[in-house]
């Protein structure tokens, strides 16, 4: 429970039970995700055995120029269809055309409920066919004299995926770099982000030695000089998270996982800031009936009243 | 308890015992009114000569005593910013519950940050030295509680990092 799924479990439950061989129902439902994410699953023209799932989200753009489009018809290839009004990319699937076997069958639903990760991975392998290019350009010079492009890199891949936030990717010949630009509402966010922040920096230098570098400042980090759209203003409320990935990061077998894992990273992030100011307030709220305990002890004890007894007697106790 | 809070709790309960001297005094300017004369200051010759008790320049105590009401602030330690937040986070907790704990006030002395303010009614219903043992009590723990909560911060960093991080390696 400390790490958060990858796919959309709403759309899994749905799907799941859709394709156990129930009875086919009319579905008309809006999900929603991180990041203002919104999924529709629906049964188009009436016809209650085709399913449609259709994503909407803010960045599409910014993704299908960092091809978003190739990524997901190689993912969806048969099932996808034109966009559905209003969102930005569809899938159908006939029921009555279901792959036989149920491995394909969940194989099925994991790959649709992942339909945000998916969309959202598109310049990320982008930037891994980069640094693999470049890896392979730099390897036919020593650092001092590679030419100019090889030695700075791939351009910065900025994906805009919420409104005053964004991700950007830069592929190097020797590394991935990934900034998220993350906002602070409040103060104590940003202060609780800082505490936390900084036990992922010091992670590395602890525990975990192959984990990818993370850096953290206020400023836009060097990599983002002159990008446009950065905010400059260095009043404390965005910080920019980098990572680093390194060459173990970026083999191939690893990409799918290391792209799945590093998109969690701001609501991962922002989950545990809000969940540690949960828990804050229940303390106090124990420890403040705890203060009132010892208040209530400074009222001296009531006058002991008359009490009877069931046949109507009275006494007094403990006189 | 460290070296220096002993002396320190015990100087604030000494001096506030002797100060929870209080009686009825009805106001002397207004009619019919009976008012805590350490707040409205209206006549200077019941307000006693105020008094702090200092551990060090980031934790004090606040006496002011009157004929008929005193107010005791409190300094919290505030070591870094989030202790900072976590003490006002706290306060401010406990001031909006004010109306349950009867001699909190809601809003603390300029400089402090939490006040107390205790008045002859409340010393008429309720035990003296219970009412100094809760304000001493409340001095200790609240330090503690900073002090864990702030531990408990870092910890759940440091597992929710290493976590996060963990699948890469």
């Amino acid at each position: 429970m400390l790490l958060l799924d990858y796919q959309n479990v709403l759309i899994q439950s749905v799907l799941t039970e859709r394709f156990s061989g129930a009875p086919p129902v009319v579905i008309d439902q809006t999900v929603s995700d991180f990041d203002g994410v919104k999924f529709h699953i629906s049964t188009p023209e009436g016809t209650k055995t085709k399913i449609q799932v259709s994503l909407q989200i803010r960045c599409y753009g910014d993704l299908v120029r960092y091809g978003a489009e190739e990524v997901l018809n190689r993912e969806y290839g048969q099932y996808v269809v034109p966009p559905e009004p209003g969102y930005d990319f569809s899938v159908l699937v006939d029921l009555e055309n279901l792959p036989e076997e149920k491995e394909a069958r969940d194989e099925l639903i994991k790959k649709i409920s992942l339909l945000k990760r998916n969309a959202m991975a598109a310049p990320f392998e982008q930037a891994y066919q980069e640094y693999y290019q470049l890896k392979q350009e730099a390897a036919k010079f020593t650092s001092e004299e590679a030419p100019q492009g090889v030695r700075e890199g791939g351009e910065v891949k900025a994906i805009h995926y919420r409104e005053e936030e964004a991700i950007y990717v830069k592929a190097s010949h020797d590394r991935v770099t990934v900034i998220f630009s993350t906002v602070f509402r409040e103060e104590t966010d940003r202060v609780f982000g800082k505490v936390f922040i900084q036990e992922f920096v010091d992670a590395r230098r602890r525990a975990i030695q192959n984990a990818p570098q993370v850096l953290f400042r206020n400023e836009p980090p060097l990599e983002l000089q002159g990008i446009k759209g950065v905010n400059n203003s260095g009043s404390g409320e965005i910080g920019y998270v980098t990572f680093v990935l390194f060459p173990r990061h970026l083999t191939p077998q690893r990409m799918p996982d290391v792209i799945s894992h590093i998109q969690t990273f701001r609501d991962y992030f922002h989950y545990h800031i809000k969940a540690s100011k949960a828990y804050i307030h229940t303390r106090m709220r124990r420890r403040t009936a705890d203060f009132l305990q010892v208040l209530r002890r400074a009222r001296p004890e009531n006058e002991e009243k008359e009490r009877k007894t069931a046949s109507g007697r009275t006494f007094k106790v403990g006189s | 308890m460290s070296q220096s809070l002993r002396p320190y709790l015990q100087a604030v309960r000494s001096s506030l015992t002797a100060a929870l001297c209080l009686s009825n005094f009805a106001s002397q300017t207004a009619e019919r009114h009976n008012v805590p004369e350490v707040e409205a200051r209206t006549s200077p010759e019941v307000l006693l000569t105020p008094l702090t008790v200092a551990r060090n320049e980031n934790e004090r105590v606040l006496i002011e005593p009157s004929i008929n009401s005193i107010r005791i602030s409190i300094k919290i330690k505030q070591a870094d910013e989030i202790e900072h937040i976590l003490v006002h986070k706290f306060t401010r907790f406990l001031t909006q519950r004010a109306e349950s704990f009867f001699i909190l006030r809601r809003k603390p002395i300029k400089g402090y940050d939490i006040s107390f303010l205790i008045t002859n009614f409340h010393t008429e219903e309720m035990l003296k030295h219970k009412l100094v043992d809760f304000i001493i009590q409340f001095m200790e723990e609240v330090d503690k509680e900073i002090s864990e909560m702030k531990l408990f911060l870092n910890a759940r960093a440091r597992f929710v990092a290493e976590s996060f991080l963990t699948p890469f390696d």
